[in-house]
């Protein structure tokens, strides 16, 4: 498998036995017709995979965002196609404007400041650390991460719990609340913080990880400069931190805003999220309850779509980041 | 950021140490609570009642009897490494084949299927999981774990090609050459050369596979519609009453799904970090 050398022209031939040059030419463009195949036989399988499980679904969704799809065109197999119908129902919905976009669009901008702000704030911590502690720090970092989604948002659900739970008791101990009165789960500002707090903190790890890669790459040199000319802690950071760390800062924010725009786990299993209370839905809820709720799959279908659209656009901007900073 | 001279202790640098060990100690609290939380909960002999006691006054291991003899939650877990081990076997098949192509051979269209790869992971599962649970219901599959696993392929191959590339294009083209050279067929230097060079990658793909099909929800919660088939994420759920929780069992239970996930993610984190940064996905 020389590949890329064999068919830029420079065969590996320093070892190769003598006699074998006189059939070489033929020999050599039947290989290179070969060659041409082989990484699209290769790829086959992984593409026929990914036609079958995202392209043809992604088309289906698009197709199925374009009907009045319920339990009925799904039990007798017929379509029945209403245009930009759910589209305009979607838009021309006051419920979109004062719910879905600012709990969609909230939770996201909120997440992503916290999680890409702390995430730096803590690998510039584990950056001055000793070896030993930068090391436990950096396990419990791991751990965090590692916890799944839905085990981690049961952990909240139980701390918030208004019987029982740890913030309940505590506060009600304190004599700020009184126990069982309050449940922080009904209210749409209550409900977020908690969303908030729990995926801010399964999601800081990657960003302190990543960023903590990206400034041992940045040179000593450049901040002793800085300090021998006079630099502060702070303007070393935007000085020489900040702009060195651009293109990582660049993906930790979109990857993070990625996520955050699409939240589901989190919201469903926390009490109301799961289809109850209209009140906290985002998109991704609000695409889910649609369809396997109110079994109105072509409005669900055009949630979707708008929901794709957007982390679309937001990947473009993702990719045209990479391509600038050349890592393909 | 010059290292502290250990042997003076100036009141500057006994400042900063504080700093530090205040700040480690903040970490580790805030990172590690859930984890503790957790686990310190499944323990306790008065979990239905818990209060604010940060350490359980009477340690018992009731909770994980309920869980696993009673309520049946070993099947769950059965049903989850099923469909893990499904997917982590064939898409790391698939993906090696994958990423030989795009590391090794310069190909037209070759930028076009790695843009093509990062924009699949980028695809929400909201979006797929419509046509896939139509799909699946008009094919008669949609309790089945086998489906389920294929499925998830779509999350997995994507993000292992992109792991994957990074290994085979790390494994020295001379060290095939050498073997090309000495007359090996194709297949064979590919199953006795590269691949035991690529094996550690491997393994933490398949580690990476394994976690993201274990933890998968949405499309468990859709699909799977009766009890004996649920994976562990959907599995949880029967814990909960209609107003009541039982949370002794409910950490439980999480626990026995999160101490794989710990184990397994801890062990291989450090080959991932680089690849991460290049843009795969949340773990």
């Amino acid at each position: 498998m020389a590949s890329p050398h064999t068919e830029q022209g420079t065969p590996a031939t320093p070892g190769a036995p003598a006699g074998v040059p006189a059939s070489r030419g033929r020999r050599f463009s039947s290989r290179r017709a070969a060659l041409r195949r082989r990484p699209w036989l290769l790829l086959a399988p992984m593409l026929i995979v990914l036609a079958i499980l995202l392209v043809w679904p992604l088309g289906r969704v698009i197709w199925l965002s374009f009907q009045n799809y319920g339990l009925r065109e799904l039990n007798r197999g017929t379509t029945n196609f209403v245009g930009f119908d759910n589209y305009a129902a979607i838009f021309g919905d006051e419920y979109l404007y004062s719910v879905v976009l600012p709990n969609t669009i909230g939770l996201a901008v909120a997440c992503v400041v916290l999680t890409v702000g702390l995430g730096t704030l803590v690998a510039l911590f584990l950056k001055g650390l000793p070896t030993f502690w930068r090391y436990v720090v950096s396990t419990a970092l791991m751990i965090a991460w590692a916890v799944p989604a839905v085990t981690g948002t049961y952990v909240w659900v139980f701390v918030f719990d208004p019987s029982n739970g740890l913030a309940t008791n505590l506060l009600g101990s304190l004599g700020v609340i009184e126990p069982g009165t309050v449940n922080w789960f009904l209210e749409r500002w209550s409900f977020y913080s908690i969303v908030t707090l729990n995926v801010v903190q399964h999601s800081i790890p990657f960003v302190a990880v990543t960023v903590l890669a990206g400034l041992l790459t940045v040179p000593d040199d450049l901040y002793e400069a800085a300090k021998i000319d006079g630099a502060g802690a702070w303007q070393r950071f935007w000085n020489v931190t900040a702009p060195n760390l651009r293109p990582v800062f660049a993906v930790v924010t979109i990857l993070s805003t990625i996520w955050d725009f699409k939240v589901f786990t989190q919201m469903w299993l926390m009490p109301g999220g799961g289809g109850t209370n209209p009140q906290v839905f985002n998109l991704s809820v609000w695409a889910y309850v649609q369809s396997f709720a109110q079994s109105e799959y072509g409005m669900g279908s055009a949630i979707a779509v708008v929901l794709t659209l957007v982390l679309m656009a937001i990947t473009l901007v993702y990719l045209r980041t990479l391509f600038k900073e050349d890592e393909l | 950021m010059s290292r502290p001279d250990a042997t003076r202790l100036t009141p500057r640098k006994l400042a900063t140490a504080i700093a530090q060990g205040v700040g480690v100690i903040v970490c580790v609290v805030f990172f590690l609570f859930p984890a503790y939380w957790m686990i310190s909960t499944s323990v306790d002999a008065d979990a239905a009642t818990r209060g604010a006691e940060l350490i359980p006054s009477e340690f018992t291991l009731a909770h994980f009897h309920t869980v696993l003899g009673r309520a049946g939650f070993g099947r769950y877990l059965l049903n989850s490494a099923l469909v893990a081990v499904v997917t982590v076997v064939i898409s790391s098949l698939i993906a090696l084949l994958a990423a030989v192509a795009v590391a090794r051979f310069k190909f037209r269209g070759r930028t076009a299927i790695l843009v093509m790869v990062l924009i699949a992971q980028m695809i929400p599962q909201e979006a797929l999981v419509i046509p896939l649970f139509l799909q699946a219901r008009s094919l008669g599959m949609l309790n089945s774990l086998l489906g389920l696993s294929i499925v998830y392929l779509a999350f997995s191959l994507p993000f292992a090609v992109w792991m994957l590339r990074g290994f085979v294009a790390a494994v020295p083209v001379e060290v095939e050459e050498a073997a090309y050279v000495d007359g090996a067929s194709w297949g064979r230097m590919f199953w006795s050369i590269l691949f035991p060079l690529v094996a550690p990658g491997l393994v933490a793909t398949s580690v990476f596979s394994f976690i993201t099909a274990w933890n998968e929800f949405i499309f468990a919660l859709t699909f799977l519609q009766n009890d004996s088939k649920y994976t562990v994420a959907i599995g949880l759920q029967r814990f909960f009453g209609q107003n009541t929780a039982d949370w002794g069992p409910i950490m439980a239970a999480s626990t026995l799904i999160t101490i794989p996930v710990i184990i397994f993610f801890v062990a291989v984190q450090r080959n991932m970090v680089s690849g991460l940064s290049a843009g795969a996905v949340k773990g």
